[in-house]
């Protein structure tokens, strides 16, 4: 690890990310990608592993209650200073809990007891078509449209397609800096889990997470 | 008084050299840190890579030129104006290398994907170029009219 990032060769040395997201494979390899990081500097390297941390946080266990979420986001918003993954994770948190409310509302439940800045808005419009909050988020009308027409895929295809448009209008503001690197992390994610996405390994995913669901209810019951 | 203004008449005849030179060194070494990246991602056409990466070089050569021409005994009718002709000259080189080592270094980071946009790519730079050489022609012409020169 050096003192300090040499941004001009690390830009350089990383592959073009592709115009969308949906493409066969991801531009690296991990293990590729991770080689390259480990010419980050010091500072710059625990602000990625921040973010790399609240991408694995992203993808939490079904057993962790709403107080430990709502902890540690609060506890990872007063620790990170970058402005630029601040958006990153507040975006991210907007779209799980915008996406959370549709599916909840369509369920027939109450709002949900979510973190993020609009939590108190989506449950002030909670019977709005979309929490008042289509000007923010334009891809909400859509996705809702989408779930109520029962493709899980397309939904995620959408999402990840609000999240790809965002970065990418992000990095033309960025040419050769730290932000450039994060953007493509952020985006090398996205492009990463669509080229994993599998509908028969979501279907088993789905399947143990449902069998964990009923587990936990059976301990608590 | 006297020979605080024949000090910055000496400074004004260095300085064309001196900021072309640290521009070039700082437009260089950013093209050239993309030049060796885009290396670890392609595969030919590593010369052109590294070649684009020594344009904002030519400053360097601009400000030695400016400062051969300004050099003569320098006396205090004259200082004032090796100075501020200095002075200006070479921030016009200093900047335009800085900026044109970024244009390089985007020209390579592009290239490296669609080789064949090199001769597109590279036109920014050029382009910055052109405004060093402005500098750098008219430096020596009204140079030539500072007691002491050619033309004085």
């Amino acid at each position: 690890m050096t003192t300090s990032t040499n941004y001009y060769w690390l830009v350089a040395s990383l592959p073009h990310m592709p115009r969308s997201f949906d493409v066969e494979q991801a531009p690296i390899l991990r293990i590729r990608l991770e080689q390259r990081l480990k010419m980050l500097g010091a500072q710059d390297k625990s602000i990625v592993e921040q973010v790399q941390g609240f991408l694995l946080w992203d993808r939490q266990r079904p057993e962790r209650t709403d107080e430990e979420v709502k902890r540690e986001y609060d506890w990872l918003m007063n620790s990170i200073t970058n402005k630029l993954v601040r958006d990153i994770i507040n975006h991210r948190m907007d779209v799980r809990t915008i996406t959370c409310a549709l599916r909840r509302r369509r369920l027939g439940l109450g709002p949900p007891s979510a973190v993020g800045q609009y939590v108190g808005r989506i449950r002030k419009h909670w019977h709005h078509p979309d929490f008042r909050l289509a000007r923010e988020h334009p891809w909400i009308p859509r996705v809702r449209e989408t779930l109520d027409a029962n493709q899980p895929l397309e939904v995620e295809r959408q999402l990840l397609s609000a999240t790809w448009d965002r970065w990418v209008k992000l990095a033309d503001k960025f040419y050769f800096s730290f932000e450039t690197i994060l953007l493509y992390l952020a985006r090398w994610e996205i492009v990463d889990r669509w080229t994993r996405l599998d509908e028969s390994a979501g279907r088993q995913r789905f399947d143990d997470l449902l069998s964990q669901t009923l587990a936990l209810d059976g301990d608590v019951g | 008084m006297e020979s605080v203004i024949v000090l910055l008449g000496w400074a004004g005849i260095f300085l064309p050299t001196a900021l072309g030179a640290i521009g070039s060194i700082i437009g260089c070494g950013r093209a050239g840190q993309a030049a060796t990246g885009a290396l670890l991602d392609v595969e030919s056409g590593y010369g052109r890579l590294v070649g684009v990466s020594a344009l904002p070089s030519s400053q360097s050569i601009y400000g030695i030129v400016v400062t051969m021409q300004f050099n003569r005994a320098v006396a205090v009718d004259s200082a004032p104006g090796l100075f501020s002709l200095g002075l200006l000259v070479g921030l016009a080189l200093l900047f335009s290398a800085i900026m044109q080592g970024s244009c390089c270094a985007s020209a390579i980071n592009t290239t490296k994907s669609k080789p064949e946009v090199f001769g597109l790519a590279i036109a920014p730079a050029a382009i910055v170029e052109g405004f060093a050489v402005f500098a750098f022609i008219f430096a020596i012409i009204v140079g030539g009219g500072i007691p002491g020169g050619t033309a004085g």
